[in-house]
Parts: structure tokens; C-alpha cells; sequence
């Protein structure tokens, strides 16, 4: 066994290698690619929960973990709180999409591109771990572009005219987002001369007198790249086509994970590369503050007015991921100690990975079953397909922020933490938006069991278990982080603690 | 005034790579072909590179390669990180562009067209 | 279209791109260039070749099912040669602190580990220029 601080890298690489491999095993044993995919994510699960052990309870991770051992020279990776948070998302999350994408997409895609899907789905997953593991800028770049190449083709995959158009619309908006972070970084280093994002966070903190214009530059375009990978609201307008065309396992992860990913890079760089002044004299936060809080009313808003079940959840993600962005607005410059909001902010991520994820899984049953895809169409199938409407219930009500769901709880920190920065108007925003949620949420499992259902002579498809168990430990997840939610915010407090110094 | 035309000039490098990354931003949010969104983000990455090259130059370096001949004294090399970094950068802006083409030969076999406008037209129709 | 003095030209000058790429991933140490520089040489002399004669006469010389394997091939010489230093008891992709041999600066054999993984590097970066020229052409022949 290697020591635990070799397992970040023993990740990245083991995933990216193992990608590499499924052409091969594609070629010669078509049916291990699945269980090697499964193995292969298990055992970076194991590895991240092992981390994240670690981070808390031990030290090995107080230094960074330099290639090459080029220190201070070199690439670090560094797994802090955040960045092992991330992971464990990630991987768990993940595992479980994969598992339910092996039924899936033995109907959605052709023989033929099925075991490059796990190539792509490897590729995704191991580009993700490094993101969020990375210290360096400019390795960042490099696991963005990978994310950003595999999350397009995990929708182009299936080929149909809506998926190909949605993803390059996707490629094309997030190949925008990149030029601008490149230029970012361009900006960073001509100030700086590092990459590395401690020792920008150090020098930068000396150049702020002197070139205040650059430094404003490169963290708005910081933020406008992120915005767009991560579809804050008025940057938003990819997300929707490419969410809903795609392949339902993908959807999954593009919604559960691949946004939020983004949102983590920016949190990591905004708090630890910037100097405080600077945030404390250019009002980024009202901003992105402002644009979340437009995000969380808009998404909703769309939402309500889809017929597409799937393009309805898509819109929902757009909501959602305001309140992840509503956290770090909530951050107050002038009062770094109240760091309730920016908790409730990260917190969402795994509540929304987790029921997000599950609600296109649930989507992704009912066309597999029933070949239903409009929301109107849903009338009285909560008899045929029980289960998933059961799980369901719990998503939405999560979605909606009932207490004992995991949503509450986010929702309930980032409430304190406005009104602890004396904002309760964005109190009032989040109840609003949890109100609109209901509206088009609720109506949707009242119809499916009390409706007259128009399906008396469809046949409804068997829905395989290895289809229905992810599904189940998903709803299970969303319960288990409504009622018991202590561990994830203890770790995401140190995490936040060790943000702001 | 003259002090803003003045470091234009002194740093002309530095504007002309932000035009062309303007350029390139603007065609392609505005052009509604295909091709012509994907030479204009090849515009704009290549206006980054530009920019990260100029600002590892040195004035009066020599390129950084060791050499049997020991350097005379005075002589600095110029700066090899940011040469070294656009190297990968160009690398995954071809990769991006073969995957964008790719996905316009697929996008043409479906619509018959490589015109972002026709194409919300013709799926408009199909709604 | 077939051109009699393309075809000629061409069958005579792939060798020379060819062992040019060789000799930039190989010295890719040693002087400027490297794993992808060379390897944009050495799979540019076999896109050059299958436009002058035809997609099929290329694909005899690599066809896409090998270039895929190396492809793949390429990018675990990289990962094995950064874990054998992990082996070793260094950080991912350590080189002399390893204990990889060193020799001595400015000859070929030098370097420790860096030889062998831009040798990889080439290798990747030419087959995955050859696959993508491929992939692309060949969405254009289904169509007509």
C-alpha cells in the first residue's frame, strides 16, 4: 500500500490511465468494460472517504504534494477541506450514476460508442477529482478543457440532431468561458510571475496597491469564466438543451456534478488568490449575489412554463445553482467571521449533487419504462411505477426545502447567514423561490397518483434493479443529510475557516 | 490623454493581443456560422498565447536552451515557463478545435446546413 | 484524383518527415522540440500520405484500430513511467531524486525518466493526429 498522501495523484492518474485502457478492453473483452468502470470509481470512493479521514483527523495533507517533487517550482496538488469534500461528492455521486447508466444505456446508445462512453465517463470523473485537487492555475486550465471536452461528448455520444447542436452550442459558450480564464491567468502572472495559488494569494496581497486595475480585470473575467461553466443566471443559456438532450445517466452528472465543480474553482481561487482588500473595495460579491438571486427567481420561472419533464429539471439546475452562488455572495468582506451563508452555500452542492442527480435518474426510468417524456403525460403513473414516484416525492420535497430533506438544511444556513449579515431580504428571495419550487414540483406527484391515468393499455418496461437501487440510495441520501447533516457542516466550517485566513 | 497613448504605444504587444481577443469574442457570439465561430475561437486563443509569450520575453534574451558554451556574462535568457505553459495551451485548443469540426461534420449530415440560424429555424419548425 | 508526380514526391519524402519527427521526439530532451512537436511531425508524414494516394492505402500502413492502440499505449507509458517513481518511494513522475541513472548532461542517454515519457508523448500525440485525421475524413466519405 503506497502512503496516504500519494493517493490524490494515484486517483487522477489511475482514472485517466484506466480511460485510456477501455478502447483496448473494448476491443478485446467487450464485457469487462462496466465492471472495470465500477471498480475503478469504487476504489477512488475508498480513497476519498480515506482522505478525507485524513484531512480531518490527521496531518498528512498540511503540505501540498509537489510532481516530481519539484518543490515550490512544480505542479502542487493540495487536498484541503474543500477539495476532499469535493471528491468524496464526486466519487459517490458518480459511482452511483454509473451503476444506474449501465441499464440506461444499453437502451440509449448504439453497441457500438458503449464502451466509449466509460472512456469518456473515466476521463469526466478523474479531470473532476483533479480540479478540485489542483493548486496550480494553469493545471486547472488543463483539467477545465478535459472536463469541458468529455462533458460534450457524453452528450454528443448519443447521436441525435438535438444533442449534437446542444453540444456545441455548450462547447462553443464553454470554450468562451476558457478564453477567458486563460486571459485571467494571463493577467495573474504578469502581476505575480506564479501559478501557484498560494503564492499568487501572496504576492498579490503586496500588488494590490500597484496594479489595482489588473487585479480587478483578472477577477472579473474570473468570474464571468466561471459563470458561464457553471451557468450563473444570465450566462445560463447552453445549459438547458445540453441538460435535457442528453443521454440520462449523462444529465445526471452534468447537473449533479460538472456545474458545480466549476463553482468549487471559484471559491478556491476568489478566497485564496485574491487579497481581501481588493474584495473589500470592488463589490464582486453584490454581484454575484445579484446574479444568483436573479438566477433563483428566472430558474424557477422557466421552469414552471416546461412541458419537458427533463428540460424542467434542467431549468431547476439553473435555480439551484444560484443558491450555491448565493452562498459566496452572502460572503460579507467587511465581516469575515459570519460564514454561515458561505457553509449553506457549499453545503447545497451535495444536496443538490445528490437529489438532482436522482431526479434525472427517476426521468431517465420513466422513458425507459413508459417512453414518457412530457410532464402532462405523467397523469396516473404513480400506479404503474411506484417506486420512483415514492423517491420522487422526496426529491421534490427536497427541491422544495421541507424540513428532515437535505434541501431544508441548506436552505436554513443560507438563510442565518443572510440574516446575519443583516440582509433579510434575501430571506425573503428564498422562500419565494421555495414557494415557486412547490408550484411546479407538487403538482406533478399529485397528478401521477391521484389522476385518472390515461395508461391502461401501455406496457410498462420492468425497470431493472441495477436501474432502481441507485435511485433508492439516492432517496435515502436526501433523508439521511436532512436529519443528520453535523459531520458534512463540521467539515465544511474547518473548510470555510481555513478559506478566509 | 497623451499619457494613455503613450503606454498604448510602449505596450502596443499588450493591445494588439487584446483587439485580437476581442475580435475573436465578438465573432463568435455575433456570425452565425459554424466554421466561422470555430476559427474565431482559434482568434481568441491565440491572442492569449500571444499575450503569455510577450510577457515571459526579455528585452535582449536568448532563447533558454543549455548549452556546452557557457553564456558570456550579462547575457539573460528570456523567461521559459510561459513558452513551456502555451505549449499545452495550444495543444488542447487543437484537440477542442478537431472535436468542434467533428461535431460540424455530424451537425451537417444532420441539418444539411452549418448555419446556427437555419438550424433554430429548421428545429423550430420540427417544435 | 491521382496524380503521378504527388504520389512519387510524396513516396519518397514520408521517410525523411518520418525519422525528422523520430529525431525531435527523441532529442526532445537534449533540444527544442519534444514528445509533441515530434509527434505532430511524424503523424503529419502519414496524413500526407493518405492525401496523396487514398484513405484506404493509408489505413494498410496504420489502421485505425492500431493507431487507437497506440494511442492508448502512449498515454501508459506516461502514467507508468510518473508510478515507477512512486514505487521508488519519490513524489508522481520524480526523476533524479528516484535514483532513475542520470549519465551525464548533453549526451542522448541521459536524463533519467524524461527520455522515456517523451517517447510516449510522441507516440500519443502522432497516433491520436493520425486517428483524428481519420475520424474526420471518414465522416466525410460516408456521406457521399
Amino acid at each position: 500500500m503506497p502512503a496516504i498522501e500519494h493517493y490524490p495523484i494515484i486517483m487522477v492518474a489511475g482514472l485517466l490511465l484506466l480511460a485510456f485502457i477501455m478502447p483496448l478492453l473494448y476491443i478485446w473483452k467487450r464485457n469487462w468494460c462496466e465492471p472495470v468502470a465500477i471498480f475503478a470509481i469504487s476504489v477512488a470512493l475508498v480513497m476519498s472517504l480515506c482522505i478525507i479521514y485524513e484531512v480531518v483527523q490527521g496531518d498528512a495533507f498540511e503540505e501540498g504534494y509537489w510532481m516530481g517533487g519539484w518543490e515550490h517550482f512544480g505542479i502542487e496538488f493540495k487536498a484541503d477541506y474543500l477539495s476532499s469534500y469535493m471528491l468524496a461528492v464526486i466519487h459517490g455521486v458518480g459511482l452511483l450514476i454509473l451503476i444506474y447508466g449501465i441499464g440506461d444505456l444499453k437502451k440509449e446508445l448504439v453497441e457500438k460508442v458503449r464502451g466509449w462512453y466509460y472512456t469518456l465517463y473515466l476521463l469526466l470523473m478523474g479531470a473532476m477529482s483533479g480540479m478540485a485537487l489542483t493548486n496550480d492555475l494553469f493545471n486547472l486550465f488543463v483539467f477545465m478543457e478535459i472536463v469541458a471536452i468529455s462533458a460534450c461528448a457524453i452528450i454528443s455520444i448519443k447521436e441525435d440532431r438535438e444533442c449534437l447542436e446542444a453540444s456545441f452550442k455548450y462547447l462553443i459558450l464553454s470554450a468562451m468561458g476558457t478564453g477567458c480564464y486563460l486571459l485571467s491567468v494571463a493577467m495573474i502572472y504578469m502581476i505575480t510571475g506564479y501559478m501557484n495559488l498560494d503564492m499568487v494569494g501572496e504576492t498579490m496581497a503586496l500588488g494590490v496597491g500597484e496594479y489595482p486595475l489588473n487585479i480587478l480585470v483578472a477577477m472579473s473575467l474570473m468570474v464571468v469564466s466561471f459563470g458561464v461553466k457553471s451557468a450563473l443566471f444570465p450566462l445560463h443559456v447552453w445549459l438547458p438543451d445540453a441538460h435535457a438532450s442528453a443521454p440520462s445517466p449523462s444529465s445526471a452528472v452534468l447537473s449533479g456534478l460538472v456545474i458545480k465543480i466549476y463553482a468549487v474553482a471559484l471559491v478556491h481561487i476568489l478566497f485564496r488568490a485574491f487579497p481581501m482588500e481588493i474584495l473589500k473595495e470592488v463589490p464582486m460579491t453584490d454581484i454575484i449575489l445579484w446574479m444568483s438571486t436573479l438566477g433563483i427567481i428566472f430558474g424557477s420561472i422557466f421552469a414552471m412554463v416546461q412541458e419537458n419533464f427533463k428540460k424542467m429539471l434542467a431549468y431547476s439546475s439553473i435555480a439551484q445553482i444560484g443558491y450555491v452562488f448565493m452562498g459566496i455572495g452572502l460572503f460579507d468582506p467587511e465581516r469575515p467571521e459570519e460564514t454561515e451563508a458561505l457553509v449553506g452555500g457549499l453545503l447545497h452542492i451535495l444536496n443538490h449533487a445528490v437529489m438532482k442527480s436522482m431526479l434525472f435518474m427517476i426521468a431517465g426510468i420513466i422513458i425507459y419504462s413508459a417512453g414518457l417524456k412530457k410532464i402532462r403525460d405523467f397523469d396516473g403513473i404513480g400506479n404503474r411505477l411506484k417506486w420512483p414516484m415514492y423517491i420522487f416525492i422526496i426529491g421534490s420535497a427536497s427541491m422544495v426545502g421541507i424540513p428532515i430533506t437535505g434541501g431544508f438544511m441548506s436552505k436554513l444556513h443560507l438563510a442565518q447567514g443572510a440574516i446575519a449579515v443583516d440582509m433579510p431580504f434575501f430571506v425573503m428571495v428564498i422562500i419565494a423561490s421555495s414557494l415557486l419550487n412547490a408550484i411546479y414540483y407538487m403538482p406533478i406527484f399529485i397528478n401521477a397518483f391521484l389522476s385518472e391515468s390515461k395508461h391502461e393499455n401501455v406496457t410498462f418496461k420492468p425497470v431493472p434493479g441495477s436501474m432502481m437501487i441507485p435511485v433508492v440510495i439516492l432517496g435515502g441520501l436526501v433523508l439521511l443529510f436532512g436529519i443528520y447533516p453535523a459531520p458534512v457542516i463540521g467539515v465544511l466550517e474547518s473548510a470555510v475557516e481555513s478559506l478566509i485566513q | 490623454m497623451m499619457e494613455t497613448i503613450e503606454s498604448l504605444l510602449h505596450n502596443y504587444y499588450y493591445f494588439i493581443a487584446v483587439v485580437l481577443f476581442v475580435i475573436g469574442f465578438h465573432t463568435m457570439l455575433t456570425h452565425s456560422n459554424l466554421i466561422k465561430k470555430v476559427i474565431a475561437m482559434n482568434i481568441m486563443d491565440t491572442s492569449v498565447f500571444l499575450l503569455f509569450v510577450t510577457i515571459g520575453y526579455v528585452q535582449g534574451g536568448r532563447p533558454p536552451i543549455m548549452d556546452a558554451v557557457t553564456p558570456p556574462a550579462g547575457v539573460d535568457y528570456i523567461n521559459p515557463l510561459p513558452s513551456a505553459l502555451i505549449l499545452t495551451g495550444i495543444i488542447v485548443a487543437i484537440s477542442v478545435t478537431a472535436y468542434a469540426l467533428s461535431l460540424i461534420v455530424k451537425i451537417y449530415k444532420f441539418y444539411g446546413t452549418i448555419d446556427a440560424d437555419e438550424i433554430a429555424e429548421i428545429r423550430g419548425r420540427e417544435e | 484524383m491521382e496524380d503521378q508526380i504527388v504520389r512519387m514526391i510524396c513516396r519518397v519524402i514520408v521517410p525523411f518527415i518520418q525519422i525528422y519527427g523520430m529525431f525531435i521526439i527523441i532529442f526532445g530532451h537534449l533540444s527544442p522540440g519534444g514528445g509533441f512537436a515530434g509527434g505532430a511531425i511524424a503523424g503529419a508524414s502519414m496524413v500526407l500520405f493518405a492525401l496523396s494516394f487514398n484513405l484506404q492505402a493509408g489505413s494498410k500502413k496504420i489502421s485505425e484500430e492500431s493507431a487507437s492502440l497506440l494511442e492508448s499505449g502512449g498515454a501508459l507509458v506516461f502514467v507508468l513511467a510518473g508510478v515507477v517513481a512512486l514505487v521508488l518511494g519519490a513524489n508522481y513522475l520524480t526523476n533524479l531524486e528516484a535514483g532513475f541513472p542520470a549519465g551525464t548532461p548533453g549526451r542522448l542517454f541521459s536524463a533519467g525518466v524524461i527520455p522515456v515519457i517523451t517517447l510516449g508523448l510522441g507516440l500519443k500525440v502522432t497516433s491520436s493526429i493520425v486517428t483524428l485525421f481519420y475520424h474526420l475524413i471518414g465522416g466525410e466519405e460516408e456521406e457521399h
